[in-house]
């Protein structure tokens, strides 16, 4: 499975959100056939509230990591 | 730079503040509904400082906001589905569950309840809206016992063995809060344990049975692990073996296992470890380290093909050993005692083979045990009548076919493998199981050869005696009547003419009497009343002297072994030189053409378990023995008998005589003979240890001397007296009668009153049927102490007779006596005044 990074640190919400919206949304066949994975590295702490309750809603597995430097790992992919 | 017109461009500028307020008014918007559509998102508005209107247009956030929707939708789709299945999925698994489920409310009304539940409690009824669960199911009011008020109550699972309806159920009530936590609703789930229960119970009962056959069995049961410890064992094992139930979890079978039973060890420890099973026998050590012996058997126990233990059922057999040891011990002693029986002792089967045979029968008949075991007794135990010397009916045989006791008629000749013979007696019984039936015959038999040779001779000996009590009766009566007669031929020789023929006749008469009167004395001898008269003496003298007379002018001679330290005994020489004499004749007579005659003596000792006629004690045996013709055999057991002889001169008194003689010495006389092989007489006389004195000569008689006086006497027999009467006068004597003691006392009384005593008394030592000399002689020297009483009887050898003086008489004539008998008597009592 190919795994998309996706760099919006810097970024504030809900812009945030928006951005990664915009990424699942495009990939949205990819994602739901298991074929891609994205990987959104953010800083923004209420995006780690907001990114994986809209990705859940939209039926897609999430997983947040946070990272020792301060920012958050989040991991979005098709459900099991 | 463009011209503009100042009318125009305040048009322009009105416009351009319509078009800006327009824009800014549409941007606005667009904020709004994108910080709607936001928050529908579940996140914040965004900040006017976080994009400005181009960077919000170039986003396009309604557009991104609106394909999140898309797929939202399409989750919440998908979502409704699997819902939709799930709800039919517990649909389905609600209703065919093997369990019984409801679902209720906080007040217990009924909200669903599956198939199960109504089969359960026979609901057939329709469920109706706000039916109560009590009034369906538990018929109960009791609020503490209902799990469902249990688990609103603690918000948790509640578990509960409730019996309803006649069923045994495990009822879970398990609360259903809503999202708020807040418990709405209750689901029961209801399982009818009955039929486990009912197997339980069974399995329990089954159980039970099991472990009291396990437990109450008298066997002892165990059950080992694959390395010998102990995994269960009942109550008889850990009786038997003394430990307690708390003791046996921790030990192993080799706890157990005897240290010496050698044989059962390695087996056992096999057995064990399960290379093989079987039946056997072993020792068990018990706690209290006694040894018991345990019979059974061992199988091992497989679980997946692989071994894991074993599995063993014994007995206790110690007291069964017990007991056969004592039957081993009791039969080991059996047959020590019947081997060491005296007797012969054989027994048989039915079929009349020998099955054992004792130690003294492998004697008598020659077959060992071994040798005989099998064999017919027949063959064994091969017997002849003694008389006939026919073969015997087989007691053994008599006795299986009656089955009662039999015994030999009398004794019999058993005739041993080697062909020795021995006489027997013997008895047969039969042998009777337990059920009186009879499986063999016990034989016993006994060798009485000896006893019955001694019996013999004891039948002789008193035949002897009887014949002697005879002889000595009608020797007596003789003996007077020949005193008679020899007196009065005396009587009448000496009145006749000394030339006359008379005389002649009178000496041929007198000649017949004399020989008449020998013959009585030996008669006399033989019979009761001669008594020998003992004294010391030394034999060896006595049996060369006597003999070398007995051989004087025959073509015989004697050969002597007498040995120098021959011991002396006490006997009568008059009587044991008459036995010499006659043990002579009779070898001197049995060699018409001469020979030696073997004289021989010897001392012996006879010991107190000599088989024998004679007594304990020592003895000096005389053995006379001649290489004559011999004795037949048919002769030899007669020849002691009086008036048997075998010879035309023979007067048949001298060997009867002879053992007459022995037998008052306490001796004992044999003899041996075969027929051509000569013959070997034996006597044997008790010794005495004292030293043979040698008596002096006999005193020289007194010369004649003329004395007178009146003389007593007493006889029973009337021609006796009138015979002495003749004799006396004639001797110058005046005589006098009395016919029994009583008579002559008181005669003897009168005239010592009278004055005129007598001078002497002759007294007849034995009157039948009245006082004799022996008694009357005591009566007489009470009368009168001086009294001088002869003593007159045909046994000169009786005691009386023998020590006269001690008896108080003063004198002694032996019957029959002539005139000068009488007259040196009565010169020699009435000289010696």
């Amino acid at each position: 499975m190919e795994t998309v990074e996706i760099d919006i640190r810097g970024q504030l919400c809900p812009a945030t959100l928006l951005v990664a919206l915009k990424e699942i949304n495009a990939r949205a066949s990819l994602l739901r056939r298991g074929a891609v994975k994205l990987c959104f590295l953010i800083d923004n702490r209420d995006a780690t509230g907001t990114i994986p309750e809209s990705a859940s809603n939209m039926g897609y597995a999430v997983n947040v990591a946070k990272q020792q430097e301060g920012w958050y790992r989040i991991e979005v992919a098709a459900r099991l | 730079m463009e011209q503009t017109r100042p009318h125009q461009n305040a048009d322009l500028l009105r416009e351009n503040d319509g078009l800006r307020k327009k824009h800014a008014a549409a941007m606005q918007y667009i904020r709004r509904k994108v910080d709607q559509l936001l928050t529908v998102m579940g996140t914040s508005p965004l900040r006017p400082e976080e994009l400005d209107d181009n960077t919000l247009i170039e986003l396009d956030p309604i557009s991104i906001i609106s394909d999140s929707f898309m797929q939202v939708l399409h989750h919440l789709k998908e979502t409704n589905e699997q819902l939709r299945v799930a709800h039919e999925e517990i649909t389905a698994i609600f209703d065919s569950a093997g369990m019984g489920i409801l679902v209720i409310d906080r007040d217990m009304r009924i909200l669903a309840l599956n198939r199960k539940i109504k089969e359960q409690f026979g609901i057939d009824r329709k469920i109706t809206d706000g039916m109560c669960c009590r009034d369906l199911l538990c018929k109960k009011d009791v609020e503490a016992e209902c799990p469902a008020r249990k688990a609103i109550e603690s918000g948790a699972s509640v578990e509960r063995v409730m019996d309803l309806n006649g069923l045994h159920f495990d009822v879970v009530a398990t609360p259903i809060r809503d999202k708020s936590g807040i418990i709405t609703q209750v689901v029961l789930v209801y399982m009818d344990l009955t039929e486990r229960i009912r197997a339980q119970e069974d399995l329990r009962r089954s159980e039970e049975r099991y472990r009291d056959l396990f437990e109450n069995s008298t066997d002892l049961i165990q059950v080992l692990n694959a390395d010998g410890t102990i995994r269960y064992v009942n109550q008889a094992w850990r009786e038997s073996l003394g430990y307690g139930p708390d003791e046996v979890a921790s030990m192993s079978i080799f706890d157990i296992i005897h240290p010496d039973c050698k044989d059962c060890g390695p087996e056992f420890k096999s057995v064990v470890c399960g290379h093989k099973g079987g039946r056997f026998e072993t020792l068990f050590l018990t706690k209290a380290r006694e040894t018991i012996i345990v019979e059974g058997n061992v199988s091992p126990m497989m679980e997946h093909g692989a071994f894991v233990g074993t599995r063993g059922i014994f007995r206790d057999i110690t007291l069964r050993k017990q007991a056969e040891i004592a039957v081993i011990a009791e039969r080991e002693q059996l047959a020590v005692t019947l081997r060491s029986i005296g007797d012969g002792v054989i027994t048989t089967d039915i079929s009349s083979n020998v099955v054992l045979i004792n130690k003294v029968a492998e004697h008598l008949t020659g077959w060992t045990q071994d040798a005989a075991r099998g064999m017919n007794i027949r063959e064994v135990f091969s017997i002849k009548s003694e008389k006939t010397g026919e073969d015997t009916a087989c007691p053994i045989e008599c006795v299986l076919r009656t089955g009662a006791p039999c015994e030999l008629e009398e004794s019999a000749v058993l005739i041993a493998r080697d062909g020795r013979r021995h006489l027997i007696t013997d008895s047969v019984a039969p042998i009777r199981d337990k059920d009186s039936v009879v499986t063999g015959a016990v034989l016993v038999f006994r060798d009485i050869t000896d006893r019955k040779r001694l019996e013999d001779r004891i039948i002789k000996s008193e035949k002897i005696e009887s014949l002697g009590v005879l002889a000595g009766g009608i020797a007596h009566d003789f003996n007077n009547l020949l005193n008679t007669i020899i007196a009065n031929i005396d009587i009448a020789a000496r009145f006749d003419r000394p030339d006359s023929e008379a005389q002649k006749s009178l000496a041929r008469a007198q000649k017949a009497s004399t020989k008449a009167k020998e013959l009585t004395q030996q008669l006399l001898t033989f019979s009761k009343g001669g008594a020998p008269v003992k004294k010391l003496a030394a034999i060896a003298d006595l049996i060369r002297d006597t003999a070398d007379f007995g051989t004087r002018g025959t073509n015989v001679r004697c050969d002597y072994a007498l040995p120098e330290d021959l011991w002396s005994a006490e006997i009568d020489e008059g009587q044991i030189s008459q036995v010499i004499q006659n043990l002579v004749l009779n070898a001197v007579q049995a060699m018409p053409q001469g020979g030696t005659i073997s004289i021989s003596a010897r001392n012996i000792e006879v010991g107190r378990a000599a088989f024998t006629a004679l007594g304990e004690g020592r003895y000096v045996v005389i053995a006379v023995r001649d290489h004559g013709h011999g004795i037949p055999p048919e002769n030899l057991s007669r020849i002691f008998e009086p008036y048997f002889t075998t010879k035309d001169t023979g007067s048949g008194l001298g060997l009867a005589t002879t053992y007459s003689i022995v037998k008052k010495h306490d001796g004992m006389i044999d003899v041996e003979s075969s027929v051509g092989g000569g013959t070997t007489f034996t006597v044997y006389l008790p010794a005495s240890l004292a030293a043979a004195v040698h008596t002096g000569l006999p005193a020289e008689p007194l010369p004649r001397r003329e004395i007178s006086g009146r003389i007593l006497v007493m006889d029973d027999d009337a021609l006796v007296l009138e015979t002495a009467g003749v004799l006396l006068e004639m001797l110058g004597y005046q005589a006098d009668f009395a016919s029994d003691g009583d008579e002559a006392l008181e005669k003897y009384r009168e005239a010592l009153r009278s004055g005129a005593s007598y001078s002497a008394v002759i007294m007849d030592l034995t009157i039948p049927g009245g006082k004799g000399g022996r008694s009357t002689i005591r009566h007489l020297l009470e009368i009168d102490p001086l009294a001088k009483a002869i003593v007159s009887s045909g046994y000169s050898t009786d005691a009386v007779m023998a020590n006269y003086a001690r008896h108080g008489f003063a004198g002694i004539v032996v019957k029959p006596y002539t005139i000068d008998d009488l007259d040196a008597e009565l010169q020699r009592v009435l000289g010696n005044k």
